[in-house]
């Protein structure tokens, strides 16, 4: 019988040393540590007209414009972790006439959230590339947030009359850089 | 170095994983055994397990990095910890869980005193959890399209299968000869959740173009199937998930049916073969079914104005959407169970002392105190199928205590050692199992950690003589 419950003691040890291991101390709250920051590139607006654009049933106009809809905001997972947005732009005119390109942010109200005005001078055979680049943080980030549309005007300067066969043409091409901090 | 690089991918690649059941595998003094081959030389006159603790079994497995990885208490930032695993991933590493408990279980010897035919039955309960490391859109997620101008983010990578479910299987087994032994279970599937998303493709794709400032496209494949879901996601949902669980695992509605089929040869006295297919099934998902997909092509060339045609403004969300639609699809459809084979050879030496105290087995039968043998694993994935080789020795000790070291070779080690015994207390019988003993001096290192525990009480055949 004291076999029996030696026997059965020495096995009770076995089982035990089974579950038996050394840990490291782990702390599963790091998680809350978890901060991403990814950086994210996207285009931003494009467009190439050509000088012709400028000219209507022989007349020149000065001023062409469009609206379009910029609710990349109505995302709220987009809209609460970003951080800093960065606009670039490269502007590249071949046309003989200065321009002036005007972007205007507008919120639901048609209120301005946001707009900036690029001048372009006119292209005199020598290439003619206008960078020009805008940051949001904080309050003005804040204020683009509230953008639900994109007004884009340009508006020639005087100069030499264009006609429907003028060469050249005004192209915009840009670029958002979106800084994310996801906690 | 390259070659070595080559070498130690492809054991990467081709290799086991969890469910490989390699200690209780042919582990006869343990009726679970059983599960893992349904012609296992197991008798008895009945047993029954302990409800709840019969068969308690757990596999967490991840094949590039461990919980030490991410969660020391070593003072580096957890993003710092993050970013390492993910730069150590490759996108055919796996995170695995598996978990496994016996409801109950029993079984009884039928036919008369010279019949040698076994019924065996149980419910259990499984949750199944498999994911590739997506490594792509890991990389994404933590840097952005920034840094990788030119890269395409792959977005097969994307695999991922989670299933709960519960068992109700009924099996039998026969002695046909003293050389031969054969066993059959068959079962029924019900599924309480699963989800499934192992068939995605297409890419992430940011490069430079000539004439807006960059080239983007998303190529989407996307495919989700899932049953059981969907009510939680809604956002009126206020019960307890748990226990929504729970109850759809026994009564949800989907169902399925499987068998396994095994056996167990002695060519030789000494000599003894085995082999098993397990989870041959299917389950068809018809109940509270939901398919996500999206599917399509979008190239996106920024919010752009269109001086010409002023009146026509576009929208840069809708355009997407109506590019790589979100569609929902309420189509029922099958899932195929992981289908396990096992092997194994076994050479036995040394014949037990004929000892009062335990005269366990029938007249005219040799008991050996030692085996030694190898096996083979082999189970389907959504990618290749995995294998693992394992070299066992076992051993008798003392009097009903049975003893058995393995040797396995799989994905997650090359040096994976188990060990696992069975005691029999009286009636009770008591087996604990556990692998990657090496990696116990300190288990939050380790890559993936097992064990198996069960309490069970059985009546020998011949204990009426006792």
């Amino acid at each position: 019988m004291k076999l029996y419950y030696n026997n059965m003691f020495f096995r009770l040890i076995i089982v035990a040393l089974l579950f038996c291991s050394c840990a490291s101390d782990l702390d599963f709250n790091l998680t809350k540590d978890l901060k991403l920051e990814p950086v994210f590139v996207a285009n931003l607006t494009y467009f190439d007209i050509k000088a012709n654009t400028f000219i209507d049933n022989g007349r020149e106009h000065d001023v062409v414009f469009d609206v379009q809809d910029f609710d990349v905001f109505r995302d709220s997972f987009f809209r609460d972790n970003l951080k800093k947005v960065q606009f670039d732009f490269e502007i590249n005119n071949t046309i003989s006439r200065g321009y002036i390109v005007s972007l205007v942010f507008l919120d639901a109200n048609n209120q301005v959230t946001y707009s900036t005005e690029i001048d372009v001078p006119a292209y005199s055979n020598t290439p003619n590339i206008v960078k020009h680049t805008d940051v949001f943080e904080n309050q003005t980030l804040d204020s683009l947030k509230k953008s639900v549309k994109l007004e884009i005007s340009i508006t020639m300067s005087s100069g030499a009359p264009l006609t429907k066969d003028s060469p050249g043409s005004l192209k915009l091409r840009s670029g958002a850089t979106v800084y994310f901090e996801i906690k | 170095m390259r070659k070595i690089y080559l070498v130690l991918l492809l054991a990467v690649s081709v290799s086991g994983m969890a469910q490989n059941k390699q200690v209780l595998y042919n582990f006869a003094s343990v009726p679970q055994s059983l599960l893992v081959n349904p012609g296992t030389d197991v008798s008895y006159k009945y047993y029954f397990g302990v409800p709840l603790l019969s068969g308690i079994s757990a596999n967490i497995g991840s094949s590039s990095f461990s919980a030490y990885d991410l969660f020391a208490n070593n003072g580096v930032d957890f993003n710092t910890k993050l970013r390492n695993a993910v730069n150590k991933a490759t996108r055919n590493d796996k995170v695995s869980v598996n978990e496994q408990i016996e409801l109950f279980s029993g079984g009884f010897k039928v036919g008369g005193r010279e019949s040698k035919a076994y019924i065996s039955f149980g419910v259990y309960q499984e949750a199944d959890f498999f994911m590739y490391v997506p490594k792509d859109l890991a990389l994404l997620a933590l840097d952005g399209n920034q840094n990788y101008i030119g890269k395409s983010f792959d977005l097969s990578e994307l695999s991922v299968k989670a299933e709960v479910l519960s068992v109700f299987h009924i099996g039998y087994h026969k002695k046909v000869s003293d050389k031969l032994v054969l066993g059959g279970r068959a079962k029924l599937y019900s599924s309480g959740l699963n989800a499934t998303s192992t068939k995605n493709s297409g890419y992430i794709y940011t490069g430079n173009s000539s004439t807006t400032m960059y080239n983007q496209i998303i190529s989407s494949n996307l495919e989700l199937k899932s049953s059981g879901i969907a009510e939680y996601l809604e956002d009126d949902y206020n019960g307890s998930i748990a226990s929504d669980i729970a109850h759809k695992t026994f009564f949800g509605g989907n169902y399925g049916l499987g068998f396994d089929v095994g056996v167990t040869y002695y060519p030789k006295k000494n000599i003894q073969i085995t082999a098993s297919i397990i989870d041959v099934g299917f389950i068809r998902h018809t109940k509270e079914v939901e398919n996500l997909t999206y599917k399509g092509y979008y190239q996106y060339q920024g919010v752009n104005p269109n001086f010409t045609n002023p009146d026509k403004p576009k929208n840069v969300f809708d355009e997407f959407e109506a590019a790589i639609p979100r569609d929902t699809l309420y189509g029922k459809y099958t899932t195929w169970r992981p289908a396990k084979f096992n092997s194994s050879i076994q050479y036995s030496f040394g014949e037990a002392r004929s000892d009062e105290s335990c005269n366990c087995k029938p007249h005219g039968e040799t008991e050996y105190l030692n085996g030694v043998g190898l096996q083979l694993f082999a189970m389907t994935t959504p990618r290749t199928p995995l294998a693992a080789l394992t070299a066992f020795y076992r051993r008798s000790l003392l009097d009903n205590l049975q003893v058995k070291a393995t040797y396995t070779i799989d994905s997650y080690s090359s040096k994976n050692i188990g060990f696992g015994l069975s005691t029999t207390l009286g009636k009770f019988n008591l087996y604990a199992m556990v692998d990657n003993i090496l990696e116990y001096k300190d288990i939050t290192k380790a890559n993936s950690a097992t064990f198996q525990f069960g309490l069970n009480f059985i009546f020998k055949e011949n204990s009426e003589y006792n």
